[in-house]
């Protein structure tokens, strides 16, 4: 494959990213590709810039110097909302629920925000018409958002839990929840930050089980995850971080070997 | 002496309906764009002011209504465009600094259209007073009270049976990570500001064949539906009805036993007690925010 070939192939590029915050350089001069229906593994030890690497693709943090860009349209400079409209969605260290809801209503929302895309709602007056109410047209369309929604609620393991409020939540049905959540979505890129974390081997299996069927629909999953070998199990390919730069990138067996790795990062995790 | 107190109470009701539909349209601000606007009450005034002044000019009064009820909502809308969008990254003190100003501003609109002179406006049904246990309500009454029947109703229903009330719930829960689902907040602000308006309108429109109405009467309105607000719970619907309802009740009673200018001291007693007991108000709770 040609250079020209692979970047055209690229879901997700990061071209020379830097984040400077005063005179701590948190990124600095990253690049890499990320692709449809592959999962690339972002290790690193704490402070490596993981998270800030992931503000910056979702367009919460403005780069100092590069870009990045979806299938070659770019990301850099553009709102939160724009950036997530155009398909990046993401997860957090600590789960971020929308307490109120109940999981289905939660689940709802991203079904609702990918059939509506970024302008949602397109027509305000149309959804100001409650099921049961509207045209039959109307109610099709809402049968179906929740068709969808249970569907995924379904695939995530979590239609048991439905009905109950998100403050019920335990953290792990937290976990899977928000990762349910940002599925529904439909995303072409999807960005993990920490999925594993705090989670029992039943959990743990299922969150796997969700990033690869993510993979199989062709998202392109960025997974930052501690658990190095659960992440070098399910990852495609590995890009490591260290105090910012990226010190490795390879198959995810290649760079464990990496002694450049082992001593920045993975020799720490054994210990 | 009980039916007195009886009457008061009706009094207290008709009037603690109004409160709270003032009080739905602060709570629908507060929780979508976390300000705390000051001008809601000259919402009141439009509507009370349009449908009066059209309605003496002539004009059916339901038609007047109806174009006061969008004279409102388009005074929001231009509040919201005009004066609060561009000061979207101002401080909190700031921007409740604007509302007052914006409150000042509509008071002032008001006087300088329609002058000090009060206008009436016919009761929408004509008939004899309604008798409730001995006690006399006038026709007028059961329009206000259809009113917050309708509208609490309508904000029910949109908030818990609709895709869109949804996402403003998950909008007001989280609005960061809301936004990263598509979910417009700028959107959703203004048309929080434009259904405030139109529901403060509505309260103005459908009380004034009681009280008349006068172009400082937001001014009143407006710091009853916040005391009422409060006491409710800032973030919540339910307790904008409650607290409206109790408000009304025990400033007609207080004002019916006492004296009518205990009213307005018993309201801020009452704001008093609530910021300092339960500053959450009645229904509201203590939110987990992430």
């Amino acid at each position: 494959m040609t250079a020209l070939a692979a970047t055209a192939a690229a879901t997700l590029a990061v071209r020379g990213v830097t984040v400077r915050f005063g005179g701590v350089v948190a990124v600095d001069d990253v690049t890499f590709d990320a692709r449809t229906g592959e999962v690339l593994g972002v290790m690193g030890p704490n402070g490596a810039g993981k998270t800030t690497l992931f503000n910056v693709i979702s367009g919460v943090q403005r780069p100092t110097t590069g870009d990045v860009s979806l299938s070659g349209t770019a990301l850099t400079g553009r709102s939160v909302e724009d950036v997530a409209a155009r398909g990046v969605t993401r997860t957090f260290q600590t789960p971020v629920m929308f307490w109120g809801l109940t999981v289905r209503e939660s689940i709802e929302v991203a079904v609702a925000a990918r059939e509506f895309g970024g302008t949602y709602p397109p027509a305000p007056y149309r959804e100001l018409v409650p099921s049961g109410l509207g045209s039959s047209g109307r109610r099709r369309a809402e049968s179906a958002l929740r068709e969808r929604a249970d569907a995924m609620l379904a695939r995530a393991g979590i239609a048991a839990m439905a009905d109950r409020p998100t403050e019920s939540l335990a953290f792990g049905e937290e976990r899977l929840l928000e990762l349910a959540r940002a599925l529904a979505v439909a995303p072409t890129v999807l960005l993990l930050d920490e999925p594993l974390s705090g989670l029992n081997p039943d959990e743990v299996e299922a969150v796997v089980a969700s990033i690869r069927a993510a993979r199989a629909d062709g998202v392109a999953v960025l997974l930052v995850e501690h658990a190095v070998g659960e992440l070098l199990a399910v990852a495609d390919r590995v890009v490591v971080l260290d105090h910012g730069r990226m010190i490795a990138e390879g198959a995810p067996q290649a760079v464990a070997a990496d002694p450049v790795v082992i001593d920045a990062y993975i020799g720490d995790e054994l210990e | 002496m009980i039916e007195s107190i009886w009457q008061y109470i009706l009094a207290g009701v008709v009037v603690g309906a109004i409160y709270a539909l003032i009080a739905a349209g602060f709570v629908l601000i507060y929780q979508v764009t976390g300000l705390i606007n000051f001008a809601q009450g000259e919402f009141a005034m439009i509507g009370a002011m349009t449908a009066a002044s059209l309605a003496t000019a002539g004009m059916p009064v339901f038609e007047a209504a109806a174009i006061a009820v969008a004279a409102a909502a388009l005074t929001g809308a231009l509040c919201y465009v005009l004066a609060i969008r561009p000061a979207r990254a101002a401080t909190g003190v700031t921007l409740i600094f604007i509302t007052l100003g914006l409150d000042v501003a509509l008071r002032g609109l008001g006087l300088f259209v329609w002058g000090t002179n009060p206008l009436s406006l016919d009761p929408f049904t004509g008939g004899s007073a309604i008798t409730v246990f001995g006690g006399k309500l006038p026709p007028q009454a059961m329009w206000v009270l259809l009113t917050d029947v309708a509208v609490f109703g309508a904000l029910y229903l949109f908030f818990r049976h609709t895709y869109a009330g949804t996402a403003v719930r998950a909008a007001v829960a989280n609005p960061p990570i809301a936004s990263t689902f598509g979910i417009p907040l700028r959107t959703f602000a203004f048309w929080s500001f434009v259904v405030a308006a139109a529901i403060g309108g509505l309260g103005g429109v459908v009380i004034a064949p009681i009280t008349s109405a006068t172009y400082d009467m937001g001014l009143t309105f407006g710091l009853a539906g916040f005391v009422a607000a409060v006491l409710g719970g800032l973030e919540s619907l339910p307790g904008a009805l409650l607290g409206g309802f109790v408000l009304g009740i025990v400033t007609k009673v207080a004002g019916g036993l006492f004296s009518t200018g205990w009213e307005e001291a018993v309201g801020f007693v009452i704001l008093v007690l609530v910021l300092v007991l339960r500053p959450q108000g009645l229904l509201g709770r203590a939110v987990r925010r992430a």
